[in-house]
Formats: structure tokens, C-alpha cells, sequence
């Protein structure tokens, strides 16, 4: 019936050994502390017969009683005895010849006997005389010196001595519940935080399985992003270059009609393909797969070319462009046309979302990159480390809810589908513009006021004098 | 259950579990003091300073039976604070009965509701069927406003496959009924499980009757 599940039970378990939950230092204290008020020695033996505490003092009766043959063999039968007595729940009161007694009682925890202290040897008060077996023992003791060793004993009234050994009993007992208390609550508290542990340790796993698993759906979601967009891509570029054919007139003269559906072709396969082309680039930079190449560019040549580019755009939708490029600019270090991709997105976006009247600016100025805090703790070591270029596009339009800002990087991610059927786009210009400013080693950051505007500011590395 | 044949002694481990402050020690320390001194021994508590159990509280209690059997129920409670999860799963294991202690006020429903679950899943990580184990259902502190009516708690108990009871823990009223009913359901699973009339000659019967001497109130209570 005695099954495994109990091995495991850490709180069933007993007090086996009393030393295990009292230190033979504070029983022997306690003993002292006994026998130094009421004068009565005190012997505590556990339950499996050792001896955790003996304070007594040599009495000279028991002395004289040594040095006779017949008197130590005596003493050593009676103190034998009284050691290897164990009390089955009552109290034993064990004579001696010499007309003391000692007081055997027995020491429980929760039932069980745990051990038992021995008290002794005295004198009952009631006790008058010497028994004649004190000088029987051996014909040399001398019977008027026995009897005045005998005098000289403690002596204790019996009602009193039953007291004293109850109040010994019950502080014995409440020293052994309290260490056993101590032991269980210690017991607990290490099993406690084994087990706390345990789960952790089985969480963790579990979270860094799953977060495996997530890495490789990751990967398989770019692979296959780069292998359809490229799929749709071949076909793609055979529809735009058949248009192209058919507008020049390859295939022979067109009436107006035509060139018109032509161009709406034309369009929207060009459409079709800058999408491709998007989730092409993704895919490479989520695969970490992107190639840049590494130069100069002056950002004036820069800003001034997407500005070319947007201005018939901002010109229609009735939005004022400005293009601002502070002296001593340095060029940036860095992929041409990655960067012009960056701000090309961004100035477009800026447009699109600026109502007629509004303005764009698109500036570059001198900076620092590569720093964190300027001032506070450790502010030497978080110090700009390297000149950097910093490129802003500042827009009066519709702005950003604070909310949705944190989000605005990630692919496919829109501010709400309103946005996305008014003014088109897939939500993935910003998540690979964020990711080419990460290739270049840049940062970019974004801030907004709905109703006012949005800024992006582009801070990146500085080419090198010499480059 | 342990079994001690040298001793000729049974131990029976008895946990009272239910959500935080529904008053599970209060139980304890009610049967404490009602119980006869010779059967009852400490109560022991691991309390924080403000009197919350910290890792449990045991009260053991010894039954002798007629045929020399010496029966000792040990009874513990858990922390009911959700953070002590673990410890509670400690204290559960290789337990031999459950007495769930719910509070009966009605914003309390949902919090008896959780522990419950947790009590099943906890038994369920400790190798313990929980359609297996026996558990009664304490409805506690009957002396409270807003709790559920004595005409929910009949209807609910004519549904219930755990046996119901009321109590007052903090009066003492309810306590020693919980803990007779608990002791001979788990009696009752016992004798089914490991054959103790015929193993040991304690019938359930029999049984139940000493522990009905042996925890019927006692009048020396006052010299505790």
C-alpha cells in the first residue's frame, strides 16, 4: 500500500530523531537552566538512546558509595537500569538502594514517543531515614557516614517533583515542536522555490520553442515572398513590353481609343509592378539579402532630383514644395539609389497625404549619429560617435494619431482601411524604407501632430572627407 | 495514505484548499479548539504578519481504533494566495481528501470558481484523478451580507456530486460537520481503494464512530 506518491510527500514526514529538530545545545541549556533553579540533575536521551543532554553535579553520597566494590557494582546496576527504561506513556519513578529515586519521563510529539529525560537522583521529602539496603550493599561502608552523605542529598516532595518534570516535559516538547516548525517551513520554502523554478524553466522552453517555430514561419513567409513576386514579375515585365510594342505602333496604327486603354494598361502594369518590386525588396531585406553599395552622395543632388520628381505631382494636387540644404552639409555614405528610394517614398507620402494648400519641405542639414543621452550617467561613453547627415521631410497634412505611431514601420500596416481605399498603396513603402535606413546603418525617427503635419527625420552616416 | 505495520499506524493526509482568505486556517483553528485535547494535538501555523498563510498550517488529529490501529488524520491547508501556486501543489501531494472551503458571498463567486479549477489542475499535475479524489464543499461564512441563500446552496447541492456544508468557521459553527463528512468520505474511498476493514479489521463503520467520540466537543477545551 506504501506507494512512490509518498516518497515525493515532503510534509508527511515525522520527527524520526529528536536531534534532528532540537540541537544538543539548547536541551543542555535548558537542562542547566533546570537543574541551576530546583538543583536536580537532568538527563535527556532520545529515543534511540543517545545522550543529547547530562548536567549533574557528583554527589558525595554517591562518591562514598564508589569507592567500595559492592557500592560502585550497585550504582552502575542502577543507573544501567534507570538509562535503558523507556517509559510507554506514563511517568516512571525508579528507586535506587539508597533511598533516592529517579523520575523517568517519557517525551511525545504528535503521538509518537520521540525520547525521554531523566531526572535524578533525589531525595523524596518524604522519605526520613536511610534504608538499610544503603549499607548493604557492602560490609566496608561505613553506615554512619552513608547516612551523612544521605542527609545531604536534595530532597524534593513528590507533588512538587511531578510539576517540576511537567513543566520540563512541555518545554522539551514546545523546543521540538518550534524545530520541527522550523524544519518543515525550511523544507517548504526550498521545495517552494524548486518547484517555481521548475515551471519557469518549463515555460522558458516552451516560449523559446514557439519562438523557433515563429523564426522558421518567418523565414518560410520571405522565401515565399521573394519567389512569387519574382514569378509575377517575368510575366509582368512581357505584358509592359507587348504595351510598349502595341503604343509605338509595332503592330500598326492606333485610333485614340486605343492608345487610351493602352496607356491605362501601361499604368497599372507599371503599378503592378513597383508592388512586385516592394515585396521583392522586402523579401531580400527581411533575408538580409540586399546588396548596398557603399559612396558618396551629395544630398544636394539628391533632394534636388526627388523634388524634380514629385514637383508635376505637387504641382497638381495644388502643394507648395520647398527644398532646403543647409551650408557645409556633408555627402552622405551610402547606395544612390536606395536613398533616392528612401526619400522618394517619403516626399511622395508627404504629398499624398497634404490637402491642396498645404506644404512640403524636404531639408538636409549637418548632424551626429550613433549617440544616445547627451547628458545623465555615463554621458561620455553614450556620446555622438560619428558625423552623420540628417534628412528631413516635413508635410502639413493630415498627421498621425500618437497611437498608431509605433506601428507605422511595420510591413503591411496601415493606419486604417479609409487610408488605404482613399489613397492606394500597400503599407509596405515604410517598413522597407525603415529597412534600408537600417542597412545604411541610419536611424529614423517620426513625429506627428494630427491636423498639423508629420516630420521623418532620416539621420545618416557621413561619408568621409576623402571619399 | 502511509502505512507504518511496525507501529500498526495509518496516516491519512486531509487538505483544505479553497481561495485566498475564504477562511480555510480559521477552519483549523476552530476544530483546534473544539476538539477533544486527547485527540487534537498543536495546530501549527506558517502565518506572514498579517495573520496570510505562508506555506500551510497542520493540525494533526489521532483516532484509535478497536482493533489496535492507530489512525493519525493529518490535516493541512494551502496558501490561497495565486501567487503560492507552487507551494500549493506542494501541500496537495499524495493527499487523501479534499475539503474545499468557498466563500459564500456572491462577489466571491468567481474567485471559488478559479481556485476550484486550480485545485483540479494542481491534482491533476500531482498524478491525482480529480474525478477520483474525495472532495467536499465547504460554503463558508454563512454570517456575511449578500451570500447565496440556504434555498441556492439546497439546489445546488441536490446537483452537486460533492457533498455540501455550511458553516460559520469564525463561530465554529459548521467546522466539525465538515470535517466528520470529509473524514468518512475519505474513509469510504479508502476502504474501497486498499481494503482497510479486512487489511486492518476497522470497519467504516466502526470508525466513524470513534471519530465521532473523539471529536464531539469537549468541555476541558477551555484549558487550552
Amino acid at each position: 500500500m506504501q506507494d512512490d506518491t509518498n516518497a515525493a510527500d515532503i510534509l508527511m514526514g515525522d520527527v524520526v530523531r529528536l536531534e534532528d529538530v532540537l540541537s544538543r545545545d539548547s536541551v543542555t541549556s535548558v537542562s542547566k537552566s533546570f537543574f541551576t533553579l530546583f538543583g536536580l540533575p537532568v538527563r535527556v536521551i532520545s529515543h534511540e538512546g543517545d545522550l543529547l543532554a547530562d548536567v549533574h553535579r557528583d554527589r558525595p553520597l554517591c562518591n562514598y558509595l564508589n569507592t567500595s566494590p559492592g557500592g560502585e557494582r550497585a550504582c552502575a546496576q542502577t543507573v544501567g537500569a534507570v538509562r535503558d527504561l523507556e517509559p510507554d506513556g506514563e511517568t516512571i519513578v525508579h528507586p535506587c538502594f539508597t533511598g533516592a529515586v529517579y523520575r523517568i519521563v517519557p517525551l511525545h510529539y504528535q503521538g509518537r514517543p520521540i525520547g525521554r529525560f531523566i531526572i535524578g537522583p533525589y531525595v523524596p521529602a518524604e522519605t526520613k531515614r536511610a534504608p538499610a539496603s544503603l549499607t548493604a550493599v557492602d560490609p566496608s561502608i561505613d553506615a554512619g557516614a552513608a547516612r551523612g552523605h544521605f542527609d545531604r542529598m536534595p530532597r524534593v516532595r513528590e507533588d512538587i517533583a511531578e510539576q517540576l518534570s511537567a513543566h520540563l516535559k512541555g518545554v522539551l516538547e514546545l523546543l521540538v515542536f518550534s524545530g520541527h516548525r522550523a524544519q518543515l517551513a525550511s523544507t517548504m520554502q526550498v521545495a517552494s522555490v524548486r518547484e517555481n523554478y521548475r515551471e519557469l524553466a518549463e515555460k522558458n522552453e516552451a516560449l523559446k520553442t514557439s519562438y523557433d517555430e515563429l523564426k522558421q514561419l518567418d523565414q518560410l513567409k520571405s522565401t515565399f515572398l521573394a519567389t512569387v513576386s519574382h514569378e509575377l514579375r517575368t510575366p509582368l515585365t512581357s505584358i509592359i513590353g507587348y504595351t510598349e510594342m502595341l503604343e509605338g505602333g509595332a503592330a500598326g496604327a492606333l485610333n485614340e481609343g486605343q492608345s487610351d486603354f493602352l496607356e491605362t494598361i501601361r499604368g497599372k502594369a507599371d503599378q503592378l509592378l513597383g508592388l512586385i518590386s516592394s515585396l521583392l525588396d522586402l523579401g531580400r531585406l527581411e533575408a538580409k539579402n540586399l546588396e548596398l553599395l557603399n559612396e558618396a552622395v551629395d544630398p544636394r543632388t539628391l533632394l534636388s532630383d526627388i523634388g524634380s520628381t514629385i514637383v508635376p505631382n505637387a504641382n497638381r494636387r495644388n502643394v507648395a514644395l520647398e527644398i532646403r540644404v543647409a551650408s557645409g552639409v556633408p555627402k552622405i555614405w551610402g547606395d544612390p539609389v536606395r536613398l533616392r528610394q528612401i526619400l522618394l517614398n517619403l516626399a511622395d507620402n508627404a504629398v499624398k497625404f497634404t490637402d491642396a494648400g498645404g506644404e512640403v519641405e524636404l531639408s538636409a542639414e549637418a548632424g551626429e549619429l550613433g549617440g544616445g543621452t547627451s547628458s545623465g550617467l555615463g554621458a561620455a561613453l553614450f556620446a555622438a560617435s560619428r558625423p552623420a547627415v540628417i534628412l528631413t521631410v516635413r508635410d502639413t497634412g493630415m498627421g498621425i494619431p500618437e497611437d498608431k505611431l509605433p506601428r507605422i514601420f511595420d510591413a503591411f500596416y496601415q493606419i486604417d482601411a479609409g487610408t488605404t481605399r482613399t489613397h492606394g498603396g500597400a503599407g509596405l513603402g515604410l517598413s522597407i524604407v525603415k529597412q534600408l535606413v537600417n542597412g545604411h546603418d541610419g536611424k529614423i525617427e517620426v513625429t506627428s501632430s494630427p491636423g498639423e503635419g508629420t516630420i521623418f527625420t532620416v539621420t545618416l552616416p557621413a561619408a568621409h572627407d576623402d571619399d | 495514505m502511509q502505512v507504518d505495520f511496525a507501529a500498526k499506524e495509518l496516516t491519512v493526509k486531509l487538505v483544505y484548499y479553497g481561495p485566498a482568505l475564504s477562511g480555510k486556517t480559521t477552519n483549523l483553528r476552530a476544530i483546534h479548539w473544539l476538539g477533544t485535547s486527547k485527540a487534537c494535538g498543536e495546530l501549527m501555523t506558517l502565518e506572514t504578519q498579517n495573520d496570510r498563510t505562508l506555506f500551510f498550517d497542520m493540525l494533526p488529529i489521532t483516532v484509535s481504533s478497536e482493533s489496535g490501529i492507530k489512525v493519525r488524520l493529518k490535516l493541512f491547508t494551502v496558501p490561497g494566495q495565486v501567487m503560492h501556486n507552487a507551494t500549493r501543489r506542494l501541500v496537495l501531494q499524495a493527499t487523501d481528501g479534499v475539503a474545499f472551503i468557498a466563500d459564500s458571498q456572491r462577489s466571491e463567486a468567481a474567485a471559488n470558481r478559479e481556485s476550484f479549477l486550480n485545485l483540479k489542475q494542481n491534482l491533476a499535475e500531482n498524478g491525482i484523478d480529480p474525478d477520483r479524489v474525495p472532495i467536499i464543499i465547504q460554503f463558508n461564512k454563512r454570517d456575511m451580507d449578500d451570500i447565496r441563500t440556504d434555498e441556492e446552496l439546497e439546489a445546488i447541492a441536490r446537483q452537486s456530486r460533492e457533498p455540501i456544508y455550511t458553516a460559520v468557521a469564525t463561530r465554529g459553527y459548521g467546522v466539525m460537520q465538515t470535517l466528520r463528512g470529509l473524514i468518512r468520505e475519505t474513509w469510504s474511498k479508502l476502504e474501497e481503494e486498499h481494503g482497510l476493514h479486512e487489511k486492518f479489521g476497522v470497519s467504516p463503520v466502526r470508525f466513524m464512530q470513534e471519530v465521532e467520540s473523539k471529536l464531539k466537543h469537549d468541555p476541558r477545551q477551555q484549558e487550552r
